[in-house]
């Protein structure tokens, strides 16, 4: 989505479907270091121990539930260590504190003074900006991502939709987007703005959610909203990379929608209203330049796929993607 | 070789530059006329005008604007000499502001160069008058203290001694100056890193590696080898932020193909006194076929120790010496730490003459103890314990500062390695000796045989994600400065808790680097911490005033890892 994970060779296919629901474990996780969290990785791979070069690994102390630890207390010298996390957690109330070596001075205040570190640094990410062609007809979807600020607070504009060409219309999804961008964790970033829809049937919303990295380079957005209309929403998405070389990288993603109550207006049911899945492989000619071709599979549940049965469509849509994917 | 070394790959061709990179044509028409570059002019005396200017320059085939010194990309070398008061006139030529900073060189606070903190910059146009006396010997260097430093203004300094040594003098004396090119303004590399960190590195590891692991080890053992990486977002070949994908590697000014060349006839004695000038590179240096003796590091003489090897980080110096042996040319190689690319050069009885260019060594992973330190080393190595051997006591505990706990810092290290006997990622099991910090021995014992009257922890952090880079978790503008009371001993002491090795630099007084039973070792000025290591030093503060204090990776330090320090 942002960046490029390396692609760390889990079984794709599961892990992209288990990725939601590994969230909120992975979030736990880093507020409190020695929470045990289910990963795929983890489910797949036995814990095991190999006496080799590789076998201290086994001895990480992190985000490692079910390995054994009884080895590593053995070649410990019988020792007793804190094999707590390296990341996340909380500072122990004897941590240090580094401004006690200054004894109350204060930094040099000559001109000149090296600033770099509080740049405010805007980047404009288009993520998806593609031609669609699929079993409801064409159209032109984007996903764009602007971000101005410093290193842990920033201005999050954020878009994405669809515009059907044979009747002009927008996917009911979309939207923009206007966050504050605020990080106290080095992977997790909260969210917190307002979300205006696009398109027939708008609302407004108050938008508050999180997003991040989680563990295994799971790229994840999960946001809830309050409309004015009085609905509730959420929207929760997750994407990883797979570098099949350090050019040629295929996207999974996933992304669903929930509603409280239904939106004629919206076309929208109550309830899991659809999911997506879709891949998207791009070759990047430059780190900002890079074109993909791609396949989307997507669903209405329920009430938004009576209102498509409604307009003759079918509850789910696939479609083929080609399109750019760009930042500066 | 351990089986974390992963199988050489097709790789990109990095660029090798032009034959006569350097100075656009018709700005130097000299260059021109010679078939091999040579080493920077010299200057020498107590008396010195360095003129900062633009100067257009082609290394890599496309033009640029470089930041020179007296039309000259390396700086001149300047010679002075010990006891003398020297006096340098630096002309700022340029449309912003700059200044030179005297690396290594004990020297008043404002004389220092540094920008805000010795004085405000040398404003466009303007002159700054640098003057003090020179009160200490052997190879150091000059750079800019802004990212001009990238763009070319660093040059080598020799100091001859006052008193003529006992010792024969070399029959042949180069400066080798490495560097690192890039036709992108350093402003956009850093915006670049600060966007995506990982922009340049185009060595992360792929669904082929995978597959091809699972080939060798089995599905288990391929996902094991993922596991500690993966499950804590790190990654495995996190060598350099910057790599061959934009820079091309200088050696004295000349991209590879330039083929920098010193003249050494057989049996001549040789003392090469290189230089990392490196703005984000490692350099891992040698002459295939010659052992090198190192004499001296950070200016400093220390107990002479032969190697094949040597790693030299942003913003060190180290003189080697060696015999020229018969057979024609050979090759000095520095490849970057990272194997995207190499700086190169030859040494050879006459001009025109080269030996055969190593390949690149095959890209391998960072280690466990790169990452854990010494937890790495407590569980189950096996027999594989070359970067942890003599860990037979628990480690101590290293005190994380409250900052760590926050947004700044991905990763943090609770029992750091102690050992300075491991040559690092990359050079570890080479077959071939290779020198470890914990060969540098000055000779003679501490400078200040007074212990330590206090300790100062301080913790190497960053965001490899964000391109956060800090210390203590708390970026140089998030800081108050480290107070040193006059003239007092005290001890740092260094945690890595990243990744990466980071060559800290303190401005104004020497680091006596203590070994792992906390007995002087080394004096040095640009300390490297490796990955998850502890390395304390001792400082005596007897430089009054105001002082800059860290990383010698110019990103680094540009996004944070800065602090200042007062000595009142």
């Amino acid at each position: 989505m942002i960046r490029i994970f390396p692609s760390r060779g889990i079984a794709l296919g599961a892990a992209l479907f288990l990725a939601p629901a590994i969230t909120a474990p992975a979030l736990a996780q880093d507020a409190s270091p020695p929470s045990p969290a289910a990963t795929p990785a983890q489910t797949a791979t036995p814990a095991q121990h190999t006496p080799s070069a590789q076998g201290s690994q086994d001895h990480a102390g992190m985000d490692m539930p079910g390995m054994d630890m009884t080895d590593t207390k053995a070649s410990g010298n019988g020792a007793t260590m804190d094999m707590g996390s390296m990341q996340g957690g909380k500072a122990p109330p004897d941590a240090r504190n580094s401004d006690d070596y200054a004894d109350g001075y204060r930094n040099s205040t000559l001109p000149g003074y090296e600033m770099a570190d509080k740049l405010s640094i805007p980047k404009i990410l288009v993520d998806e900006l593609e031609f669609a062609s699929g079993n409801e007809g064409q159209g032109v979807g984007w996903t764009v991502l602007v971000t101005k600020g410093q290193d842990n607070d920033k201005l999050w504009l954020r878009s994405q939709g669809l515009k059907n060409s044979r009747d002009q219309r927008l996917d009911p999804e979309s939207s923009v987007e206007a966050l504050w961008w605020h990080s106290k964790n080095p992977f997790w970033g909260t969210l917190l703005g307002v979300r205006q829809d696009l398109g027939k049937g708008a609302t407004t919303w108050l938008a508050a959610g999180v997003e991040g990295l989680a563990p295994y380079w799971f790229d994840v957005q999960l946001t809830g909203y309050v409309g004015t209309d009085g609905r509730l929403a959420a929207r929760a998405k997750a994407s990883y990379e797979v570098l099949f070389t350090n050019r040629l990288i295929l996207t999974p993603q996933v992304e669903t929608n929930i509603y409280s109550k239904r939106s004629s207006d919206r076309q929208l049911g109550s309830g899991f209203s659809n999911v997506e899945l879709s891949g998207r492989l791009r070759y990047e000619v430059s780190r900002k330049f890079a074109p993909y071709i791609g396949f989307v599979w997507e669903r209405a549940f329920d009430g938004t796929a009576d209102f498509r049965r409604l307009r003759r469509e079918g509850p789910s849509e696939h479609r083929l993607v080609i399109g750019l994917r760009a930042w500066w | 070789m351990s089986p974390l070394h992963i199988r050489p790959i097709a790789r990109r061709r990095f660029v090798q530059g032009l034959a006569i990179g350097g100075a656009v044509a018709g700005f130097a028409p000299a260059l021109l006329a010679r078939s091999a570059p040579v080493s920077p002019a010299e200057l020498s005396g107590t008396e010195f005008d360095l003129e900062i200017a633009e100067l257009p320059v082609n290394f890599t085939g496309k033009r640029r604007i470089a930041t020179a010194v007296n039309g000259s990309v390396p700086a001149p070398v300047l010679r002075l000499r010990e006891g003398d008061t020297v006096t340098l006139r630096v002309r700022n030529g340029l449309k912003e502001m700059s200044s030179i900073h005297w690396h290594g060189i004990i020297v008043p606070a404002e004389m220092d160069g540094v920008p805000g903190i010795s004085f405000a910059g040398i404003a466009p146009g303007e002159t700054f008058t640098y003057r003090f006396e020179v009160r200490q010997s052997g190879t150091y260097w000059y750079h800019a203290h802004t990212l001009a430093e990238q763009t070319g203004l660093y040059g080598a300094i020799i100091v001859e001694p006052k008193q003529v040594p006992t010792a024969r003098a070399p029959d042949r004396d180069y400066c080798i100056v490495l560097s690192d090119w890039s036709d992108e303004p350093p402003l956009q590399i850093f915006l670049n890193l600060k966007k995506q960190s990982s922009y340049y590195n185009f060595a992360q590891p792929t669904a082929g590696d995978f597959l091809k692991d699972v080939g060798t080890m089995g599905l288990g053992k391929a996902l094991e080898r993922r596991r500690m990486w993966n499950s804590s977002r790190m990654n495995p070949t996190d060598y350099s932020d910057v790599s061959a994908a934009t820079y091309t590697y200088l050696m004295n000014g000349a991209p590879p193909a330039g083929n920098w060349t010193g003249i050494a006839a057989p049996g001549e004695r040789v003392r090469l006194r290189f230089v990392g000038a490196g703005t984000a590179t490692f350099f891992d240096v040698r002459i295939p076929g010659v052992e090198l003796t190192v004499v001296s590091t950070d200016g400093q003489p220390v107990e002479p120790v032969t190697v094949e090897e040597f790693r030299i980080g942003p913003g060190e110096t180290y003189d080697v010496e060696f015999t020229m042996p018969e057979g024609g040319a050979r090759t000095i190689f520095a490849q970057a730490i990272d194997r995207s690319g190499y700086a190169r050069g030859t040494i050879a009885p006459a001009p025109g003459m080269a030996a055969a260019v190593p390949p690149l060594d095959a890209r391998t992973w960072l280690e466990p103890v790169d990452m854990m330190g010494a937890m790495a080393t407590m569980g189950a190595m096996g027999g594989d314990a070359h970067a942890g051997h003599g860990m037979t006591e628990m480690p101590a505990r290293a005190r994380h500062a409250r900052t760590e706990y926050g947004a700044n810092t991905d990763m943090r290290v609770d029992y750091p390695r102690t050992n300075l006997d491991d040559p690092g990622a990359g050079l570890r099991g080479r077959g071939w000796r290779v020198l470890t910090l914990a060969d540098l021995r000055t000779p003679g014992g501490d400078p200040d045989p007074r212990e330590p009257e206090r300790d100062i922890e301080l913790h190497l952090t960053g965001n490899m994600e964000r391109f956060i880079w800090s210390l203590d978790g708390i970026k140089l503008n998030d800081s108050r400065p480290l107070h040193f009371k006059p003239n007092e001993r005290l001890r740092v002491t260094f945690v890595n808790d990243t990744m990466m090795a980071h060559p800290m630099h303190l401005h104004g007084m020497w680091s006596d680097v203590e070994g792992p039973d906390g007995a002087f070792q080394v004096r040095k000025h640009t300390v490297v911490v490796q990955p998850a290591q502890r390395v304390s030093f001792r400082v005596t503060a007897d430089a009054m005033g105001r002082w800059a204090f860290h990383c010698h990776l110019l990103y680094h330090m540009a996004a944070g890892m800065f602090r200042e320090v007062v000595v009142a």
